[in-house]
């Protein structure tokens, strides 16, 4: 026989519809998107990986200060490689403001996918990327001036070796406005001319690498080798390119990211779920006695009482995952084809996406109200029927000083009743500031790095050349640029840019002769002040240098370091007045473009809070908007749970005649005490928290971004968690002034 | 003897305020008795009911049914014994709201290999044309009488009721004794009644009288009054 309790289960349902409506609704969209993004990126993370073998991509590729020539290369392949050519040209845009790298088209190594339109045939075709052509609005047909030389656009493509458009390894983010890579024919190419050439060269290993630790000791001896028979200017293996791998990396932190969000969402569900249970358990405490009494086992209540968590989950789950594979899929898509630049792929089944959406969300709800109910049903049969349900015996009423006012010791009283409910609803409220601040202050983490850049700005253009060249341009001044990098222990190496500065500089002041600065970003990032050695080494060499940090330089998100001419020059040996660029608030216009190697402007720096704006800035918005329904979801069910389990109090003082108001001057204002007090008593803490996590986070990058989140944003962010209580608060008022006089007098035995 | 209660013992509180509400029961009932338990508040009557329903434990002593010890019993194994010996039924019927009055036996049904028919029973009770309701439909008679068919779907070999007219009125009170006299009558169940209204004794073919956690009276009624003749 069935055991006939399971006709409750519909019934139990709809008498609560409301409140598993909402929980239904709630879960169906989180796992949904959990499930579109986790669909998407695994079937992205297939593509991308499948690519490498199918695209050919190359072991790495070096670059070269002049062209090899047929011995050259003989000589370098005796390193048990394979050397491809792959020559490329920078040059500026006319249409728009960005700098487009173009390759001839490519046949053997790092192969393009077309994602509309054709591979360029004639010598004024070119194909662009099909990311840096939706940023800048180019489509298939239009003309693009290229340097000197115009372009017609004749299709879209995805790089196999740029996923993310990163210009250089060292950028501290992938740039997909200002920076394209683009294919033409040879023809095209040579047309192009010799200014911004590269001379740039891939690799494959004749036997290729296990793994990237054998990958690594593998390129360093090679780089070590190389270096030695030729002017190596740049040696980016596959394993440390990031237009190759962020892709891969970055995926797979989001999808960790966003299954731990599942399952906290999930896990504070289940708790609200058992609490929920636990007071339908204490309502119903009397019929469990019986059933106990009358023979049930525990596990068969236990088993009742878990049915509905569980079937609302595993429903919610199945619901979320087919929203997940169909509508929600495309607005993941949507996410990674706006950041990553892909070819086309499809939607493909994932089991471990299946497993971490609906399998490990039903487990998840079915263990946390398995133990709470367990132990909530752990009594025995004659206490359930006497309704004595405390664990403990009776507990002592806690002693509250006279002096405190009657209703606030009444409130008190409800505070202390409810005190598990409350705790959910703090520790919910923890959440929701957490996420309702990486949507509101994430943006403006981003806003207030841009005002840095642009405030701690050296000048308006820094120059590198190739050779010295002489300007008479305004205010233009001879510098030195070298770059070293980090050399810390257990830490990803990052580039940082020396500076050999004029005695004097009206752009940096080090403040003497011999004065070594580092920036404000590098002393944050690494922990460096005044008086500490720091040692650097060369990137493409084994030379290590120290130097003794006299100063700060305001700089808070370059990480560099700043000397002066003489200073740079004896360190790495170079003449005296030597010099390699210019630093000048104004265009220079009178050196030969062939001279310049690079120009760096504001643009350039604010490359990653501009491209982290564009990826992010919609994800942030629906952050914002999921938080405070959370929020919502939470208060709404715990402090209706609160009202629900006073109900025959709230009725019993409405009968001894408090008014409505009054009554909700008890019961609503102590939860509003305890959701007020949760915001300003986690507040802190989360911003606490979300310092840290950015600190770690940002140490990840190249670069720094100082964590600052404008101070207006914590009272907004309370104010909008209080305007969103007040709803909830309104909803208790109503259900509050619904509860009738009569039931104080039911069921009472 | 099939219902043995052997030297129970049982007390509350610790230290001064230890109170021994049994202190050392023996009674032995026969298969197919009705025995009233009889006495004023706080005499330990319920008390003596729960234990032998197995959902209290005595200090000490013993309760066996058909040689069967509760006290050697594991919950798990007391679970099992409740299931298949007893039935309960409360002074408040304790009905599941949201089933209705058949659903609701059939909950006692389920927990029996060999349950009575479920229409025969509801006619017996006098609630087959309520089957369909809900509890909240029904008078507090018709609850209760929903609560005995509970207990005894399952054929028990032991009916327990504590206070089972309680709260209700004095025809509906009589009705119920009425439907728990011809249960007995009808299956032979054993049955073991608490009350404190001293005229059901005259329906038992077992009176015992407790007071102060003692046993005051324990005799077998010479002529036995049917629900149907008591007068309170």
């Amino acid at each position: 026989m069935r055991n006939p309790l399971i006709k409750r289960l519909p019934r139990e349902l709809k008498s609560e519809f409301p409140k598993y409506a909402v929980i239904f609704l709630f879960m169906i969209m989180v796992i949904g998107f959990v499930s579109g993004m986790s669909v998407a990126s695994g079937s992205l993370m297939k593509c991308y990986t499948e690519s490498f073998d199918k695209c050919n991509v190359e072991d790495g590729n070096l670059e070269l200060a002049i062209r090899a020539d047929e011995s050259l290369i003989s000589t370098l392949e005796e390193d048990d490689i394979k050397l491809y050519e792959n020559f490329y040209i920078e040059r500026d845009t006319k249409e728009v403001d960005s700098i487009l790298r173009i390759y001839k088209n490519r046949e053997e190594i790092n192969l393009v996918s077309i994602m509309k339109g054709e591979i360029p045939s004639k010598d004024n075709e070119i194909a662009i990327d099909r990311m840096y052509a939706d940023n800048n609005s180019i489509k298939v047909g239009d003309t693009l001036t290229v340097g000197e030389k115009e372009f017609i656009v004749s299709g879209l493509v995805a790089f196999s070796d740029y996923s993310a458009l990163y210009r250089s390894p060292s950028d501290m983010m992938f740039d997909a406005i200002k920076f394209g890579v683009a294919v033409t024919t040879d023809e095209g190419f040579e047309a192009l001319g010799e200014a911004g050439f590269h001379y740039n060269y891939s690799w494959f290993y004749n036997t290729s690498p296990e793994d990237d630790i054998k990958a690594k000791k593998m390129s360093e001896e090679l780089l070590t080798s190389i270096a030695k028979k030729a002017p190596v200017t740049s040696f980016i293996p596959a394993f440390s390119n990031q237009a190759m791998q962020f892709v891969g990396d970055d995926t797979g932190k989001d999808r960790v990211m966003f299954i731990v969000f599942l399952y906290i969402v999930i896990a504070i569900v289940a708790f609200i779920m058992a609490i929920t249970t636990s007071n339908t358990v204490a309502k119903e405490a009397t019929v469990i006695g019986t059933l106990r009494a009358s023979g049930y086992k525990k596990s068969e209540i236990i088993q009742h009482y878990l049915a509905i968590p569980t079937l609302v989950t595993f429903v919610s789950a199945v619901i979320g995952n087919i929203l997940g594979y169909t509508v929600f899929k495309d607005y993941a898509l949507g996410i990674y084809y706006t950041n990553y630049s892909l070819p086309l792929f499809d939607i493909q089944w994932n089991m471990d996406a299946f497993i971490s959406t609906t399998i490990i969300p039903v487990i998840l709800m079915f263990i946390i109200n398995f133990f709470i109910l367990k132990r909530k049903l752990s009594l025995s049969p004659l206490k359930f029927i006497r309704r004595d349900l405390k664990k403990n015996g009776k507990k002592k009423a806690i002693r509250l000083n006279k002096k405190i006012g009657f209703i606030h010791r009444f409130r008190l009283r409800i505070i202390l009743q409810n005190m598990p409910n409350y705790i959910t609803i703090a520790i919910g409220v923890f959440l929701a500031n957490i996420i309702i601040l990486l949507g509101l202050g994430f943006p403006k983490l981003l806003d207030n790095s841009s005002r840095l850049i642009s405030e701690s700005l050296i000048c308006n253009y820094q120059y590198i050349l190739k050779a010295p060249a002489e300007t008479e341009c305004e205010g233009a001044e001879k510098y030195c640029a070298g770059s070293l990098v980090t050399d810390y222990e257990g830490r990803k190496k990052e580039a940082v840019t020396i500076y050999g500065l004029q005695p004097g500089s009206r752009y940096i002041d080090i403040g003497g002769e011999d004065e070594i600065c580092v920036s404000s970003a590098f002393s944050e990032k690494y922990g460096v002040g005044a008086g500490d050695t720091v040692t650097l080494k060369e990137e493409f060499g084994e030379k290590r240098y120290t130097f003794t940090v006299t100063g700060i330089i305001d700089a808070p998100v370059t990480i560099a370091m700043y000397m002066s001419c003489d200073t740079f020059c004896e360190s790495f040996d170079y003449d005296d007045g030597y010099y390699n660029g210019y630093l000048s608030d104004n265009k220079i216009t009178d050196i030969d473009k062939m001279l310049i190697a690079a120009t760096i402007t504001e643009d350039d720096m604010n490359k990653m809070s501009r491209q982290l704006t564009r990826s992010m800035g919609g994800v942030m918005d629906i952050f914002a908007v999921f938080g405070i329904i959370m929020f919502m979801l939470i208060v709404y069910l715990l402090s209706k749970i609160i009202i629900e389990k006073n109900s025959r109090s709230i009725s019993m003082t409405k009968i001894l005649g408090y008014s409505n108001k009054e009554i909700s001057g008890l019961y609503i204002v102590s939860t509003s005490i305890v959701v007020v007090a949760s915001f300003f008593i986690t507040m802190p803490i989360v911003d606490i928290l979300m310092r840290y996590v950015c600190v770690i986070m940002f140490s990840e990058f190249a670069g720094w971004m100082p964590y600052v989140v404008p101070f207006y944003i914590y009272p907004m962010i309370i104010g909008l968690g209080i305007a969103a209580y007040a709803v909830i608060a309104f909803m208790q008022y109503r259900k509050v002034k619904k509860v009738p006089l009569a039931e104080a007098l039911k069921n009472v035995e | 003897m099939f219902l043995e209660i052997s030297k129970i013992k049982k007390s509350f509180g610790e230290g001064e305020s230890r109170t021994e509400v049994l202190k050392g029961i023996d009674i032995g009932i026969e298969k197919g008795e009705i025995c009233v338990l009889l006495g004023p508040s706080g005499s330990g009557k319920s008390t003596l009911l729960n234990i032998i329903g197995g959902i209290d434990n005595a200090d000490s002593g013993y309760i066996s049914i058909n040689g069967e010890k509760t006290a050697d019993m594991s919950e798990s194994a007391l679970t099992m014994y409740r299931r298949k010996h007893l039935g309960y039924i409360f002074q408040m019927y304790n009905l599941i709201p949201n089933l209705n009055i058949r659903e609701n036996i059939e909950v006692g049904a389920y927990l029996s290999d060999n349950p009575l028919d479920i229409d025969e029973l509801l006619n017996t009770l006098g609630l087959y044309e309520h089957r369909y309701k809900l509890p909240n439909q029904l008078s507090g008679g018709q609850q209760q009488r929903t609560a005995i068919g509970r207990a005894i779907i399952k054929n028990p070999d032991i009916l327990l009721c504590d206070e089972p007219t309680g709260a209700l009125d004095y025809n509906t009170s009589k009705e119920i004794l009425k439907l728990i006299e011809e249960v007995n009558r009808k299956y032979g169940n054993t049955v073991v009644m608490v009350t404190h209204n001293d005229a059901i004794k005259n329906l038992a073919h077992r009176v015992i009288k407790l007071r102060d956690g003692m046993i005051r009276k324990n005799y077998l009624n010479d002529t036995i009054i049917p629900a149907s003749e008591l007068d309170w």
